[in-house]
């Protein structure tokens, strides 16, 4: 009767086994699409066997272990590989905007203003007397000076919207290590219990990842399972459940970063002061604006204002030898003004020229209306070597900066491409070692239920067998 | 390899979006013709651009130059002609009343009046326009240079036309230098002036001056005898002749019946004629000069056009054939990708 007995037992933990085990497959494939899901199997055992005499007789089997099937070292790697991307993507993203400020192979561009407004020149050095040709002159001039407040404004504008975009990444990455620390506590508290936490870990693993394509961070996992995360070199994010936050502000100028733009801060107790840790920060895709918009960005801010400053300067230089319509000596042509942040913004025409066009000097002496000396000169600036020391002409300088920005962006575009390439290529071993696979959940399905299947046959043989027994008195 | 779904999915995701990318990239190549649509396309092709837009717009502009400039010299050359007419005309009205065998005082009166008729035709010359600019006032164009008397009002300066990145030519011949003779010999400057330094117009007319072929072309236009080349050429050295005096003196001569003043006269006629044929020489060698930088510079916009077209062109042809591929290659990853997502075991089971 004993052995009936165990017969039932066995047939009943057989089903409860298949039912745990069919429920992972339909776990699994539910989270077929889940990201970072790694696929879980139910780990058997033999129950233990009971011995009468020399026989040693199974029981079945028994549930060891719901485990998810995963490799910790490569999920750090794509991890790593992850944050570099988001550095490339935050910076290729960013300059793929600045290079449209540069971009004259559709629109026109500084180039172009400057060779019209040259042209002009040289066409008002041929008919000094003309006002038709002066007044060219000024339009062309303010044209110039406009484009060369459009590039300034388009750079400062690009920065402003990468200060936006530093904000919602430190709103997120604030997000995130509140969501951690919250994994952190469960999955202490499931581990405490026994069990692996497997949904937790994959969530906490996705997060962190996350967290490190938008910044650069160091992490750690205690004994306890709970991870320790620090941003730049400083700056604690989470320690178990604990979470610091990270605030944005804009600040003062100060090295390369500009008036107004946003500093990164860290509070590190809840009443002191929050501490800057913009410098730290060199990785992700918070780090790729950074450096977008404090490197290279104010480095083409310095160029332009250098070009405007030169001209400006050069031209006036020439300009005030000469003599006006008007037979006086004429006065300056362009003019920046000494407090405007950008030379290059703030370039524009004198209220002297803009008034009256007789006010422009063509010739180098008064009384001489045919006299084209100095609009020759002015006309000639534009191929002489006022950049670099004289070595570089306006129009070879801005060409050449035109290239370097290219190539900036060309480089940055192809990095975060084969970037894309590695984190792909792991992503798909991710995948091949802890993706779902349908054919296999189905097939275990299939399998699992034939085993469903059989127990309960066990169960109802079983039983039958207990009829037989109990009829016997009838007999 | 274990193949789960997800790589399927993503592979084809993947592959799909490359594919996609591309031909967009190769439509926009099409519909814009330009290889370099912006500057990461090809950061140095896209730098050259720029210097090739450059020089052709610029070069645009020297031609506008070049043909003004040869407009006004031109004009000054044709009017130089008519003042050596008149001058040729003095000198026969002169040799006709250089001798005492046909003439008398009336004759000679006649012909002074006649001569100065030819003064005030030259000072007319003198005062020639083009539009508003007076052609020989030097800088002073807006003011008429010579008064009735032949008084000189202009400057010496000398209106430089940018012709090319590193040259400029002067488009007027100070009126002073041709109808008084002033600075003939020294090439021309207009006061201190470095845009003027290494031009070349001065230097062809150092050679103009200096050289054998144009001191040739003298005697030859002016129909005269080559004896006196080498005393013209010195005559300069210290300034040249006024030709209003010249003609003045010779109608005085005439009015007063004084031979010895008439062929006197003739003499310094003949230098009168010289320098302006000079002059005009040198008007016609910066013609020249400007035709062929007109020339080269057509030649270059040609050029720059052609480097501009080669940098950012798109190859049609190159173009449709990469077309064609990745069309053929987009429509295999449709039809493998259809192949691959469709099947899995659920579809074989019952």
């Amino acid at each position: 009767m004993s052995k009936i007995h165990a017969m039932m037992d066995t047939g009943r933990r057989s089903m409860m086994n298949s039912q745990t085990a069919l429920q992972t497959v339909g776990h699994n494939i539910a989270n077929k699409s889940t990201d970072g899901f790694s696929r879980q199997r139910v780990e058997m055992q033999t129950s233990e066997p009971i011995g009468t005499g020399k026989l040693r007789i199974g029981t079945g089997s028994k549930t060891a272990v719901v485990a998810r099937i995963n490799n910790p070292y490569l999920e750090k790697q794509i991890g790593a590989e992850q944050a570099k991307l988001g550095f490339y993507d935050g910076k290729g993203d960013a300059l793929v905007r600045v290079e449209q400020v540069y971009n004259e192979q559709i629109n026109r561009g500084l180039n172009s203003f400057m060779t019209d407004f040259f042209n002009s020149v040289r066409e008002f050095s041929n008919n000094p007397e003309s006002m038709a040709t002066r007044t060219q002159v000024k339009e062309m001039g303010e044209f110039l000076t406009k484009d060369f407040k459009r590039v300034s404004q388009q750079l400062s504008e690009i920065q402003r919207d990468v200060d936006v975009q530093i904000g919602t990444h430190i709103h997120e990455i604030n997000e995130t290590t509140r969501e951690i620390a919250k994994l952190n506590e469960k999955i202490q508290m499931i581990q405490v219990s026994g069990g692996p936490a497997n949904d937790e870990r994959d969530r906490r693993d996705l997060l962190i990842k996350q967290l490190g394509e938008k910044i650069n961070i160091r992490w750690a996992e205690g004994e306890d399972g709970m991870v320790t995360i620090s941003a730049g070199t400083s700056a604690l994010l989470v320690t178990g459940y604990d979470v610091k936050t990270l605030e944005v502000k804009s600040t003062p100028a100060r090295e390369n970063k500009g008036e107004g733009h946003v500093d990164i801060f860290y509070r590190s107790s809840e009443h002191g002061d929050p501490f800057v840790i913009t410098g730290q920060i060199n990785g992700g895709r918070v780090g790729g604006l950074l450096e977008v918009r404090d490197q290279t960005i104010n480095g083409l801010h310095d160029d332009i204002d250098e070009m405007a400053q030169r001209l400006a300067d050069n031209f006036n230089e020439i300009h005030r030898q000469g003599f006006d319509a008007y037979n006086q000596k004429a006065g300056d042509f362009f003019e920046i003004s000494e407090d405007a942040p950008h030379a290059a913004e703030s370039l524009r025409l004198t209220d002297m020229i803009s008034n009256d066009v007789g006010r422009i000097a063509s010739g180098g002496q008064p009384f001489a209306p045919g006299d084209n000396r100095i609009a020759l000169q002015l006309g000639q600036l534009q191929f002489d070597g006022v950049m670099e020391d004289g070595h570089s002409t306006l129009d070879a300088f801005y060409n050449s900066m035109v290239g370097q920005v290219g190539i900036h962006s060309k480089r940055v575009q192809g990095a975060q491409a084969s970037q894309g390439d590695i984190v792909k290529q792991l992503g798909n071993i991710r995948e091949s070692i802890s993706g779902v696979s349908i054919d296999e959940e189905t097939t275990k399905l299939i399998e699992y239920q034939k085993a469903f299947d059989a127990s309960a046959r066990l169960i109802r043989t079983a039983d039958e067998m207990f009829d037989t027994v109990l009829s016997l008195k009838r007999m | 390899m274990r193949i789960a779904d997800k790589m399927n999915f993503d592979q084809v995701k993947s592959n799909l979006s490359k594919n996609r990318s591309e031909m967009a990239d190769l439509q926009n190549q099409a519909a814009t013709q330009k290889r370099v649509t912006k500057p990461s396309d090809d950061p140095l092709a896209a730098s050259r651009v720029l210097q090739t837009k450059t020089e052709v717009s610029s070069g645009q502009q020297f031609l506008k130059s070049v043909d003004q400039a040869r407009t006004f010299l031109e004009y000054s050359e044709q009017s130089l002609g008519e003042l050596s007419e008149l001058l040729i005309r003095a000198k026969e009205l002169a040799l006709a009343q250089a001798n005492d065998g046909s003439t008398n005082p009336t004759s000679r009166k006649a012909s002074a009046s006649e001569i100065e008729q030819l003064f005030s035709q030259a000072v007319q010359v003198g005062n020639r326009k083009l539009a508003d600019r007076y052609l020989f006032g030097g800088f002073k164009t807006t003011r008429p240079p010579f008064d009735v008397n032949g008084k000189y009002f202009g400057d010496n300066g000398e209106m430089q036309i940018s012709i090319q990145k590193e040259g400029s030519i002067a488009m007027n011949m100070p009126g002073n230098r041709i109808f008084l003779g002033q600075g003939v010999k020294a090439p021309a400057t207009a006061g201190p002036d470095p845009a003027q330094s290494l031009d070349r117009p001065d230097e062809e007319e150092h050679i103009q001056i200096r050289g054998p072929a144009s001191t040739d072309a003298i005697p030859l236009r002016a129909g005269e005898n080559s004896e006196k080349e080498t005393g013209l050429s010195e005559t300069w050295a210290n300034g040249g002749v006024n030709v209003f005096n010249v003609l003045r003196d010779l109608s005085t001569g005439l009015r007063a019946n004084d031979k010895e003043t008439v062929q006197e006269s003739l003499d310094r006629l003949d230098e009168a004629l010289a320098q302006v044929v000079l002059a005009r020489s040198q008007l016609g060698s910066r013609v020249s000069t400007l035709n062929s930088a007109m020339e080269s510079l057509t030649k270059s916009q040609v050029e720059a056009k052609a480097l501009q077209s080669k940098l950012e062109d798109a190859d049609t042809f190159e173009l449709v054939t990469d077309l064609n591929k990745s069309e053929s290659t987009l429509k295999a990853t449709l039809a493998s990708s259809g192949k691959i997502i469709q099947p899995s075991l659920l579809d074989f089971l019952r």
